[in-house]
C-alpha cells in the first residue's frame, strides 16, 4: 500500500480566497462570540502583524481594513469532499481524511508512472483548483498525513516508500503533530518523550497501560502492524460548487478564472466517475437580486474544463448583467457516461466528426441554434417543401437525388412579386407545378428559368390561381 | 553570392513575376480547364483566402465553383455557407453532387458575429470549405480569415462587389465575374502571378451542376412578349 496525504493547513483561508486573492488583510476567526481568535491570516494581514492565535480585537487595531470572516465547518467539510471526489480520478480509494485528503495510490501508480510523476500531477492539479496543499507520501495513511503536516509545517521530510523505511523516515517528527490528547502529549512531553523515535522504543504494553488502549493502536496504524482501513468517499450522482467571489464583479469577463477551477474540479470529479455532462447550469449570484441563470447544453456528454469554459465564456459574452456578480454556483444534475477520446497524430473521420461537433456547438452558443443549420431535400414538388433545415445540427444521412431538373442555387424565403422594368429572355421554361391541393397550400404555377441583360438569372414563375401574377422565387447564383 | 537569376528562380517560394507560381500550393481543381490553366498550381487555392468579385447576382457565381467545393470537402469536411443571401437550395445543391451531409449554413444577426463565425469556422479544421458573403472592406479581418483559412487548410471564398478591386487584399487569388452573352467571363485582376487582363470565358449553364442542353426543357428563347409589368 502506498497513501498520499493532502493536508490543507490554511483551508478557510483558501475557501476564502478561491476565487481570486484578495489584496486587503483577511483573517478567519473562531472561537466564542465574545473573544474570536485568528485561525488563519492572509499574507496582507500577516505583512500588517496578523498572527494565529491572536484576538480578533488586536488584529483589527494592526489592520484597520481588516476583513474578518467567521469560520464555516460546513463548507471547510463540502470542499474537502469535493477535493476527495477531484482526486477520485487517480485512485477508486480517495477520502476525507483530518484537513485534508487521503489516497491510495499503489494500485494506480503504474498508470501514473510512478510516485513521483503521480504527486507532480496532483500538486498542479490542488494549485489549478486554487488550493494549496502539502503532500506526504507514506505505506500508511496516518504516516502519510504525518509527513504532509511536518512539511506544512516546514520541517522537511522526505517521503517514505516502504514498511521498512518508515521509521527511519518519521523518526524525527514531533508528537505534537499527531492527533493525540493534549493531556497525553502533556504528559510525554514531562517524561522527556518529545519525538517519535523516543515513542517506537517505548515497551508497548507499558504504552497500553499507561496512556490507554487507542494510543497503543495509533502507534500500531502508524508503523503498519495494525491494518488501517478506509472507507472511500463516494460522491452523490451529481455535481454542485458555489464559489464566491471576493470582490463583486461587474462584468462576465471576471468570472472566467473562478469559473475555471469550478470546472477543473468537477472535471476531476467526472474524470473519477468515468462520467461527463450535457446540461449544466450555472448560476450568477447578484446578493439581493434575482440571479441570472446560464444553461450549456452538449450534444454528447462533455467533461473538459477548457472546452466547456470555452462555450460558457460565449455564452456569458451574450449577457448584458443587471448587477455585480458576488457568487458563482455550477450545478449538474445528470451524470451520464462518458466515451473518451483519444487524441491522434493523424485524426481520423471520428475526431473529424468531433471537431465538427464542437464547432457547431460553438456556434450554437454564441449564435443560437437557430441561426446555424444544416439543409435536407424534402419530399415535395413545391419548391418551397423542396427543402428543409435543421437547425442546430447537420442533415443526417445521404438522400437520393431528385430527377434532373433545373433548380437555382437560391431561394428566395417566399416567392416575390417581380417588379422590374427589365426586360426577360426566357430561357427554359415552362415547367408546370401543381401540387399540394390535400393541405390547402395548393401551388399550380408554371416556372420559367429567365435572364435579364446582364447575364442574371433566375427562376420566375406565373401564378395560375389568384392573380396570375409574375412571381421571383430563386437565383441561379 | 554569384547567384544569377535563374538559380535564384529554381528556389522554393520565388517566382518571376511574369510566370505563375509552380510551387506546391495545395488547390482543388475547379472542374473548368481553362480556368484551371491560368490559376496558379492547376486549380483553386486551399488553405487560404481568395475572393470572387461580381456585382450582378445569378450568373453563376456560386456554381463555377461547384466542382471546387466538391473536391475541398471531399475528406468528409463541412462546407460552411456564412450569411448567405438567401438560403441554398438543397436541391440544386444535391443535383451539383454536393453532400448535403456536409453543408453547414449561418445566418449570424450581427457582422461582428459573420466574422466571428467565419473565423471559428476556419480555424477548426473542420470545414473544407467556407464560403462568406460580406460587406467587410477591414484590411485586418481579411487578415485574420486568411490566416485562419491557412491554420485550418480550408478553401475559404469571400464574395466581394466589384468596387473592392480597388482596394487591397491579403487574399492569394482574386477572380472578377461578368456574364456576356450568355458566358461566364472571369477575369484575374490578382494571383500569384501575372494579373490576367484577358478574361477567360466559361461555359457554364443556369444550374450547378453545368450547361447539359438536355436537361432544360425544351423551349426555344423567347423574348418575353408581355414585359412582367411592374406592380406594386
Amino acid at each position: 500500500m502506498l497513501w498520499i496525504a493532502l493536508e490543507l493547513p490554511s483551508l478557510p483561508l483558501q475557501i476564502a480566497q478561491r476565487a481570486g486573492a484578495s489584496r486587503e488583510p483577511l483573517v478567519i476567526s473562531e472561537g466564542p462570540e465574545q473573544r474570536p481568535v485568528v485561525v488563519c491570516a492572509n499574507e496582507a494581514a500577516l505583512a500588517a502583524g496578523v498572527h494565529e492565535g491572536q484576538a480578533v480585537a488586536a488584529a483589527k487595531a494592526l489592520a484597520a481594513d481588516l476583513r474578518v470572516l467567521p469560520r464555516d465547518p460546513a463548507s471547510e467539510k463540502e470542499a474537502l469532499q469535493r477535493l476527495a471526489a477531484w482526486a477520485s480520478q487517480f485512485t477508486p480509494m480517495s477520502c476525507v481524511d483530518g484537513q485534508g485528503i487521503a489516497m491510495e495510490v499503489e494500485s494506480t501508480l503504474r498508470i501514473f508512472e510512478g510516485h513521483a510523476k503521480l504527486s507532480s500531477v496532483v500538486r498542479r492539479g490542488v494549485r489549478e483548483l486554487g488550493f494549496q496543499a502539502a503532500i506526504g507520501v507514506a505505506p500508511t495513511p496516518m504516516a502519510a498525513r504525518l509527513i504532509a503536516r511536518a512539511q506544512a509545517r516546514g520541517l522537511q521530510v522526505r517521503s517514505a516508500l516502504d514498511l521498512a523505511g518508515l521509521r527511519e523516515r518519521i523518526g524525527d517528527l514531533p508528537l505534537f503533530l499527531l492527533d493525540w490528547p493534549a493531556e497525553t502529549l502533556a504528559h510525554l512531553t514531562d517524561l522527556g518523550v518529545l519525538r517519535l523515535r523516543d515513542m517506537l522504543d517505548l515497551p508497548i504494553e507499558g504504552v497500553t497501560r499507561r496512556f490507554g488502549q487507542k494510543i497503543a493502536i495509533d502507534l500500531g496504524r502508524l508503523m503498519g502492524s495494525f491494518a488501517d482501513p478506509r472507507e472511500p468517499y463516494a460522491p452523490p450522482p451529481r455535481f454542485r460548487s458555489r464559489l464566491e467571489l471576493p470582490a463583486e464583479a461587474d462584468g462576465v469577463e471576471a468570472l472566467a478564472f473562478p469559473l475555471r477551477r469550478m470546472l477543473a474540479e468537477m472535471e476531476g470529479a467526472l474524470r473519477g466517475r468515468g462520467a461527463g455532462v450535457q446540461q449544466l447550469t450555472l448560476w450568477l449570484e447578484h446578493g439581493r437580486r434575482k440571479s441570472t441563470r446560464v444553461n450549456l447544453e452538449f450534444a454528447s456528454p462533455e467533461r473538459e474544463a477548457d472546452f466547456i469554459l470555452s462555450i460558457a465564456r460565449e455564452k456569458l459574452g451574450r449577457l448584458t448583467l443587471s448587477a455585480a456578480t458576488v457568487a458563482l454556483s455550477l450545478h449538474a444534475e445528470a451524470l451520464l457516461a462518458y466515451v473518451p477520446r483519444e487524441s491522434t497524430w493523424l485524426p481520423g473521420a471520428r475526431e473529424q466528426a468531433i471537431g465538427r461537433q464542437r464547432l457547431i456547438e460553438r456556434l450554437c452558443a454564441r449564435l443560437g441554434p437557430d441561426r446555424v443549420f444544416g439543409i435536407a431535400i424534402g419530399d415535395d414538388h413545391r419548391p418551397e417543401h423542396g427543402a428543409k433545415t435543421v437547425p442546430g445540427r447537420l442533415f443526417g444521412s445521404e438522400k437520393s437525388l431528385p430527377g434532373t431538373v433545373l433548380r437555382p442555387t437560391w431561394l428566395l424565403n417566399r416567392p416575390r412579386k417581380l417588379v422590374t422594368q427589365d426586360t426577360f429572355a426566357l430561357i427554359a421554361g415552362p415547367e408546370r407545378i401543381e401540387s399540394g391541393w390535400w393541405d390547402g397550400l395548393e401551388v399550380r404555377r408554371d416556372y420559367y428559368v429567365a435572364a435579364n441583360a446582364r447575364g442574371e438569372t433566375y427562376w420566375i414563375f406565373r401564378e395560375h390561381r389568384g392573380d396570375q401574377g409574375w412571381y421571383l422565387h430563386g437565383v441561379f447564383a | 553570392m554569384k547567384a544569377s537569376v535563374a538559380e535564384l528562380a529554381q528556389l522554393p517560394g520565388v517566382w518571376r513575376g511574369g510566370e505563375l507560381e509552380h510551387a506546391a500550393q495545395p488547390v482543388v481543381a475547379t472542374g473548368h480547364e481553362a480556368l484551371d490553366r491560368e490559376l496558379p498550381g492547376g486549380g483553386w487555392p486551399t488553405g487560404t483566402l481568395s475572393e470572387v468579385l461580381h456585382d450582378a447576382a445569378g450568373i453563376g457565381e456560386v456554381s463555377f465553383l461547384a466542382g471546387a467545393l466538391m473536391r475541398a470537402s471531399a475528406d468528409d469536411r463541412l462546407i460552411a455557407w456564412i450569411d448567405p443571401p438567401h438560403l441554398p437550395y438543397a436541391p440544386a445543391l444535391a443535383a451539383a453532387g454536393i453532400a448535403l451531409p456536409r453543408c453547414l449554413v449561418v445566418r449570424p444577426a450581427h457582422r461582428d458575429d459573420s466574422l466571428w463565425a467565419a473565423e471559428q469556422a476556419l480555424r477548426s479544421g473542420a470545414c473544407g470549405a467556407l464560403l462568406l458573403w460580406l460587406p467587410c472592406d477591414e484590411y485586418a479581418w481579411l487578415r485574420r480569415l486568411q490566416m485562419a483559412a491557412e491554420a485550418g487548410r480550408a478553401m475559404a471564398v469571400l464574395f466581394r462587389s466589384t468596387a473592392a478591386e480597388k482596394l487591397s487584399t491579403p487574399a492569394h487569388l482574386r477572380v472578377a465575374l461578368t456574364r456576356e452573352e450568355g458566358e461566364l467571363h472571369v477575369r484575374i485582376p490578382k494571383r500569384r502571378g501575372p494579373p490576367l487582363a484577358t478574361p477567360i470565358r466559361l461555359a457554364i449553364g443556369r444550374s450547378l451542376r453545368g450547361n447539359n442542353p438536355e436537361e432544360i426543357h425544351s423551349a426555344p428563347p423567347t423574348v418575353l412578349a408581355e414585359r412582367p409589368r411592374a406592380i406594386a
